[in-house]
């Protein structure tokens, strides 16, 4: 059965490659396990349609909808200019507001393209304006806008925790430190590589000036902030289930969109609503294929076999963590982060029980490895949006990007592999 | 059809999210759940999903890996592929729906209700098969278009395709996300 379960992935990944949509490369798999290998499939439908009525995996549309809503409410203007209140007057420091403001509106959208979606257009014409070059700020903001996969409510973790049978919430935490790290590392490269550039500096202000101005910014960016403090307090202070927690941010977005940045209308609401359920259809339809695959491969003992076959070729735990990244590195180099996940995530689930890795740690090795494939060509997705807002070609914004991911990205994959406590550290602290 | 879909799913989303909202506010608040609301909550749940699936799929938005257009030259190459990969998932989602079709023929047969408010299951359980069935029909659609469009020749499928700017799924995801009047700016 195991030569079986292998023709099934083969022909998936085939598919795959052919650019057949994924619930149908998962179809094919399935259909492989039924007409090759003969396996039932009497009761699989009733069996997977049950899944979904999960409640866990409700909070994937709200969360969705919530950082929808918020996003096109224009909050990235004012988070903008709370977060340069602190970092806008040093050199190299827009570059910086880039970074923190990537990964703050992550926290409020869930989202990897929001970053570059909502704050590119802003900020890369006033970086361009202070000196950065075009291709140089599109790379950076780009690159920080994956933060939004890593810093909780993460959608791809909510995905992760379900499938692993993982807690959600240390799922959430998992990835925090990586990617507060990715963050400064960002940061860091960006104060280095600003030293190159003639930048033109903001004129000294007074201290009072300042102060009025911190308080006047920090006031109107108080509305976005509250969001995640809502969403994680809600969650973490063992108020609310993620679920409930996500329901909360999509009422409290609405009077912040509709009667405080106004940029939410009744006509973007309503294509907030389709686009929200559009995306999550997609990925819940995959989801539910993929899941019956899976219990195929279980019912059969597949990942238990695979991990015997693999222990057969090597049982280093180093060799195996690093061919085991290198493998979702290159999924996340085709497809996204979600369906890399739903992909791998229940096939390596025993490999990594058996080489003593935990969960949680697991949760941060998919997390950062398959986040990072929205920047990496061949398939940079997050990246080909990013050239189209800077309006520079692709292949300008390929080397200030491989730069940043070479020197603020790979060291912080690199780390969660071999220190453990990256990212068991937090969960550990809020008792996971 | 785009209004019909806009407002459905704007709706069922909406639902959904307020119904998660009263269970919030009753059982914490109030302190008293309303009983059966999970059970009435399930009903636009698994067609918001079921329906959001429809969408992308009408919209041909459904997740697939675009590695190998990043290799064709031409718009003729590009449908090419996509001929292949329409008519692949064609069959795939004929023998999928097949099979939902199964599981509502078993779901007509049993009529299950919800335990409390006794609602009869069929309410979202038939979600799948309708939901699987249009998905087959917009493959096809699809699938009928791009042959057209290859049948049809001239100018348009022998373009090369722009690979500084490909047009990706998530292009249009940030035609909503940014604001109109900064998108000019830049």
């Amino acid at each position: 059965m195991v030569e079986i379960a292998l023709l099934a992935f083969a022909v998936l990944v085939i598919l795959l490659s052919l650019g057949v949509p994924l619930p149908y490369c998962f179809g094919a798999g399935l259909m492989v396990m039924a007409l090759v290998g003969e396996v039932t499939f009497k009761g699989m439908m009733l069996w997977g349609f049950s899944q979904l009525t999960n409640p866990i995996l409700l909070a994937i549309p709200l969360f969705v909808f919530a950082g929808t809503i918020m996003s096109v409410s224009g909050i990235a203007a004012s988070l903008l200019k709370f977060v340069n209140i602190f970092v806008g007057r040093v050199r190299g420091g827009l570059g910086v507001v880039a970074s923190i403001s990537c990964a703050i509106i992550g926290a409020i959208s869930g989202s990897g393209l929001t970053g570059i979606a909502a704050i590119g257009p802003l900020l890369i014409p006033e970086m361009e304006r202070k000196g950065y070059p075009r291709a140089y700020a599109t790379a950076l903001i780009a690159n920080s806008s994956i933060l939004g996969l890593l810093i909780p409510p993460s959608v791809t973790m909510i995905v992760y925790g379900w499938v692993t049978e993982t807690s959600i919430l240390a799922s959430f935490l998992a990835t925090l430190g990586p990617g507060l790290l990715i963050m400064l590392n960002f940061a860091i490269v960006n104060l280095v590589m600003a030293r190159k550039f003639p930048l033109v500096l903001d004129e000294e202000v007074s201290f009072s000036e300042t102060i009025k101005l911190a308080g006047n910014n920090t006031i109107h960016a108080i509305p976005a902030l509250l969001m995640p403090v809502i969403i994680l307090g809600g969650i973490y202070g063992g108020i609310m289930t993620p679920t409930e927690a996500a329901a909360v941010a999509v009422i409290y977005a609405l009077p912040v969109g509709f009667m405080i940045y106004r940029g939410l209308t009744w006509k973007k609401f309503l294509e907030a609503g389709k686009e929200s359920a559009t995306a999550v259809g997609a990925i819940l339809i995959m989801i539910l294929f993929s899941l019956m695959l899976s219990q195929l491969f279980v019912m059969e003992d597949i990942p238990q076999a695979l991990v015997e076959s693999i222990f057969e070729i090597t049982q280093d735990k180093t060799v195996l963590l690093i061919m085991v990244t290198l493998f979702l590195f290159a999924i996340g180099m085709v497809v996204n982060d979600i369906t890399a996940i739903i992909l791998t995530a229940p096939l390596l689930m025993p490999l990594m029980s058996a080489l003593g890795v935990s969960p949680i740690q697991f949760a941060a090795i998919m997390g950062v490895t398959t986040a990072m494939g929205g920047v990496t060509p061949p398939y940079a997705s997050i990246l080909y949006l990013g050239a189209r807002i800077g309006k520079v070609k692709f292949t300008e914004v390929i080397k200030p990007a491989m730069i940043l991911l070479l020197f603020g990205y790979l060291p912080v994959v690199v780390l969660v592999l071999v220190w453990p406590g990256l990212s068991e550290y937090i969960p550990a602290m809020m008792g996971y | 059809m785009e209004t019909l879909f806009r407002y459905t799913l704007a709706i069922l989303i909406s639902t959904v999210a307020g119904m998660q909202f009263v269970q919030v506010i009753t059982r914490y608040v109030f302190e008293t759940p309303i009983m059966g609301l999970e059970e009435v909550a399930v009903i636009p749940t698994l067609w918001l999903y079921i329906l959001g699936a429809v969408n992308a799929s009408r919209e041909d938005t459904q997740i697939r890996a675009n590695v190998l257009e990043i290799f064709l030259k031409t718009e003729r190459a590009r449908h090419i592929l996509l001929v292949v990969s329409e008519s692949i998932s064609l069959v795939i989602s004929g023998w999928l729906t097949y099979w939902a079709w199964d599981y509502f023929q078993y779901a007509v047969r049993v009529s299950k209700e919800t335990p409390t408010l006794y609602l009869p299951t069929l309410i979202y359980e038939s979600a799948l098969f309708i939901g699987l069935l249009l998905m087959t029909l917009y493959v096809l659609l699809h699938l009928s278009r791009h042959v057209r469009v290859l049948l049809a020749g001239g100018a348009e499928v022998d373009k090369l395709i722009d690979h500084e700017h490909p047009h990706t799924d998530e292009l249009d995801e940030f035609q909503l996300l940014s604001p109109k009047e900064d998108r000019n700016n830049g």
